[in-house]
């Protein structure tokens, strides 16, 4: 991972942290006023469920009374034929808006019942439990109807007339109607589970408009308050469906709970207050990231910059480029970096020239050292022969033709001697540019070999090829390469003065061919190994030191490499590899 | 014989102050039915006994009916100039009419009759009319249907629903016409019929008339006490029904009525003991529960003069009647 992107990365996290804690806390205080706000409203609606209840208790308390106090109801007392009375109750109700009416004589039974007429006659035995109605106010009960069992809010009514009783039971029912007349807030709804029979039953979970859909959501919450008989505040389902309810539980006389009232306060506005929260927090998270990237970007270059021109001089240095230098001037540590730079590759760069220097010394100093010692050689016998040919001439006139013979062709040897040594140095001074042409390598070799073939018979060397005959011709100037393979042979033939094995051996290797010249001699140490190809280096007694220099200046001409590879006692083998194509 | 002296005995002596009939008006007379044939009816009970001392004039099916007083009547020219009969009124409708002097005869029903001012002039027949429950043939169990009759209690069905009107039977031929009505049982059993019901389906009851339906649903209660569930429906598997008695000769009588429930042909009696038989006969099954033999009853508004305009089988004679505000 570049610096730039770990730069990157750490002003785009900072800037994303810092943005969702935002996003957390901002939530967080959110969800927290939401929620008081909430229970604020349900509070309200609860007690303006109680005022409500209890002002249709107080009408319907008023309701019954006005009829129980009525003169139709005195006359309906003390009426011997009650038979007579019999579609009464259903006047009366509607007369006061009544649901249910019913007038029950003074022994239980129905006189008339407005809610199910046909009931005339049956008695309502719960009637005589209370002494004092009137006192009781309204309750919630349990009614029967012609379509089933209801809640009602019902009151009870006393007409006494003489010894005669009749009761007065009117009362409203606690269904959609009832819960249509409150007044709910945006978000609110009021559900009433009717408690009519004691397993839940899905279809008596009403709101406004009818049987709730999904009841069955709402069953843990109702059985709660129904076992519990105490409110509790719940909150079903997830997300934007999540609605929190405040249940209260709706009680007779008795204590029973006979249902479940509901007040429940959506919380979809909340789900959208915090998806529009997060929605804003990722908007601003993600301005916050392309916010990050461009400082980054900005920083990094800025930073990054410098130590890329570092990198880049650095870069420089490692190909050969002794002279680069950074130009920054800035005062930081980077510019300090920088300067420290520039010193360490000036100081490189003079070392570097000293070297040069010194080594262009060494080698002046070798080559008239090889000079002095190879001319050394010829010179002294020219100087002991034009000696011997004065001291003849002085000492011995007679013999002195004699002598000058022998001298001069002495002096001749020598000195064709001398012009040998003089030419080899030319010759190295002058190597010719190499004119490619298609060349056999193994037919190359095989000349060689024949080349040699008296020299080695005499030095007691086999000779052994291994050519690879799928050996394609290659590029080569054949003078070069055969002139660079002799001296490889004639450097084994001295290699080895009591005879050996010579190997010969080409291969094909991908895109290049390899030539390899063995030898069993006395082999080359590490060190010698090193300095081998080293111009006027040479480890023979006789050598110029610029036979395997030829070499590798004419393998390095054809683009090849040259190596070897050798151990002491054991021979010496080396290799040229040279390209099969241009 | 005897009971048509009875029924003739028990009509009240109306004779109203007026002392001298007079010629002309027109009666105006509603009625619940609602005709919707395309020509009136020649037989049954009702417009055909105008004739033959009206003719018909005018008809508009289901709705009104104009009849005109023939001249050459066989009893000669009635008192009236004509008789115009609206058809489909509610019960209560017609009693208001009555009240506001709009009508001259109208029907009443048990709560119109409780309802009736003081003074106010009644007409009623003899038991004419006999509301039965009728099983369709797809209640095959009989102990349904004798749980049915021995949970529905009569007595509460007149006492309230029907104000007293009617006689509580368990026959088809009301007690003035067989003399042997009362030996039919009516009481109420409810063990027993709770241990017939058990395991009974769930039953529906239609009435054909829906001022019968509060009887209907006493009936569903009474069931209901008895373990059986019988909803108030469409789809009868028993019909509340009312048949009427059309002639004074039992046997006769009983024959039209089984043929009107569809029951078998009675057989032949000619004895009390005979019809008794072929009546019990005809109710073994339980396919028809006898419940309340009913009355015609009119209201009579105060310009009607000349004694009751109906017999003791509910058949209207208009021929004697006269308006106070006719032609003296």
């Amino acid at each position: 991972m570049t610096f730039r992107t770990r730069l990157l990365l750490v002003f785009t996290l900072a800037v994303v942290g810092a943005v969702g804690l935002v996003e957390l806390l901002v939530a967080g205080n959110t969800r927290q006023t939401f929620e008081r706000m909430e229970a604020q409203r349900a509070d309200v609606l609860t007690r303006q469920f109680r005022k409500e209840f209890e002002r249709r208790s107080s009408e319907m308390v008023r309701a019954v009374n006005a009829i129980a106090g009525s003169e139709r109801a005195i006359n309906m007392a003390v009426s011997p034929d009650p038979a007579s009375w019999y579609s009464e109750a259903a006047q009366l109700a509607a007369t006061h808006g009544l649901d249910l009416l019913e007038l029950v004589a003074g022994d239980g039974s129905i006189i008339s019942s407005a809610e199910w007429p046909a009931r005339f006659g049956y008695k309502e035995d719960w009637l005589s439990a209370e002494g004092d109605w009137k006192r009781r106010g309204a309750f919630l009960r349990r009614e029967e109807l012609r379509d089933g069992t209801a809640l009602a809010l019902v009151a009870v009514g006393t007409t006494v007339a003489g010894d005669r009783r009749l009761y007065v039971v009117g009362g409203e029912q606690l269904d959609r109607d009832f819960l249509s007349t409150l007044v709910l807030p945006e978000g609110m709804r009021v559900l009433l589970y009717r408690s009519l029979d004691a397993a839940f039953s899905p279809r008596e979970l009403i709101d406004a408009t009818g049987p709730v859909p999904g009841a069955e959501r709402l069953r843990p919450v109702i059985e709660e308050v129904r076992s519990s008989r105490r409110e509790v505040i719940r909150t079903v389902g997830v997300g934007a469906d999540a609605e929190t309810f405040h249940a209260v539980p709706l009680t007779d006389f008795e204590n029973q709970v006979l249902g479940v009232l509901l007040i429940g306060s959506s919380r979809r506005e909340l789900a959208m207050l915090e998806t529009s929260l997060l929605l804003n927090g990722i908007a601003v998270a993600a301005a916050g990231i392309l916010f990050g990237i461009a400082l980054s970007w900005w920083a990094t270059a800025r930073i990054t910059r410098p130590v890329n021109r570092l990198v880049a001089s650095a870069g420089k240095v490692a190909a050969g480029d002794w002279n680069a230098t950074v130009d920054i001037s800035s005062g930081d540590e980077i510019g300090q970096l920088a300067r420290a730079f520039n010193r360490m590759t000036g100081e490189l760069a003079a070392q570097r020239e000293r070297l040069v220097q010194a080594e262009r010394v060494a080698a002046w100093r070798e080559l008239a050292r090889r000079l002095a010692h190879e001319l050394k050689n010829p010179l002294f016998p020219l100087q002991i022969t034009v000696e011997n040919m004065q001291r003849a001439r002085e000492r011995y006139p007679e013999q002195f033709d004699e002598v000058f013979r022998e001298g001069s062709a002495t002096l001749l040897a020598e000195l064709t001697q001398l012009k040998q040594i003089v030419g080899r140095f030319s010759d190295f001074a002058k190597m010719p540019t190499p004119e490619m042409q298609p060349v056999d390598l193994n037919g190359l070799v095989r000349e060689t070999v024949k080349f040699f073939e008296a020299q080695l018979a005499q030095a007691g060397i086999q000779a052994v090829t291994a050519l690879d005959s799928s050996l394609r011709p290659l590029p080569a100037d054949p003078e070069q390469l055969a002139r660079a393979l002799r001296n490889l042979v004639l450097n084994a033939i001295d290699a080895m003065p009591r005879g050996g094995t010579l190997t010969l051996r080409t291969f094909v290797l991908p895109g290049a061919a390899m030539l390899e010249v063995s030898d069993t001699g006395q082999g080359l140490t590490p060190e010698e190994c090193d300095r081998l190809f080293t111009p006027y280096y040479t480890t023979k007694t006789h050598g110029t030191g610029l036979g395997l220099a030829i070499v590798q200046s004419v393998v390095s001409d054809h683009g090849g490499r040259v190596s070897v590879e050798s151990e002491k006692g054991k021979g010496a083998t080396f290799r040229i590899e040279l390209k099969t194509e241009n | 014989m005897r009971s048509v002296a009875l029924a003739v005995l028990l009509m009240p002596a109306l004779v109203p102050a007026a002392t001298r009939p007079r010629y002309g008006g027109i009666l105006r007379v509603e009625i619940r039915e609602s005709i919707e044939t395309a020509d009136p009816p020649a037989t049954g009970h009702g417009i055909p006994d105008l004739s033959p001392a009206f003719h018909i004039t005018r008809w508009e099916a289901g709705r009104r009916a104009v009849f005109e007083a023939t001249e050459g009547a066989p009893g000669g020219r009635p008192f009236l100039d004509g008789v115009e009969i609206t058809m489909g009124r509610p019960l209560r409708d017609q009693s208001i009419d009555l009240e506001l002097g709009k009508a001259d005869l109208v029907e009443l029903g048990p709560a119109e009759i409780r309802r009736q001012p003081p003074g106010r002039r009644v007409w009623s027949s003899s038991p004419v009319r006999v509301l039965a429950l009728v099983f369709s043939p797809k209640v095959d169990d009989s102990r349904v249907r004798v749980a049915l009759a021995l949970a529905v209690d009569r007595s509460a069905i007149q006492t309230v629903l029907l104000q007293r009107q009617g006689e509580i039977s368990a026959a088809l031929l009301p007690q003035w016409l067989s003399g042997f009505a009362f030996l039919h049982p009516t009481g109420v059993d409810l063990a027993r019929a709770r241990f017939l019901a058990a395991g009974a389906r769930p039953m529906s009851l239609s009435v054909d008339d829906s001022s019968l339906r509060p009887i209907a649903e006493r009936i569903a209660l009474n069931a209901r006490d008895a373990g059986l569930t019988v909803a108030v429906g469409a789809t009868p598997d028993v019909r509340l029904t009312e048949l009427r008695i059309v002639s004074l000769e039992p046997a006769r009588a009983l024959a039209v009525l089984a043929g009107a429930l569809g029951l078998a042909e009675p057989a032949r009696a000619d004895s009390p003991e005979a019809l008794y038989a072929a009546e019990r006969a005809l109710l073994e099954g339980y396919r028809v529960i006898p419940l309340i033999h009913l009355p015609d009853v009119y209201g009579v508004g105060p310009r009607v003069h000349g004694g009751q305009g109906i017999t003791p089988l509910g058949e209207w004679r208009f021929e004697n009647l006269w308006l106070e505000s006719g032609r003296p």
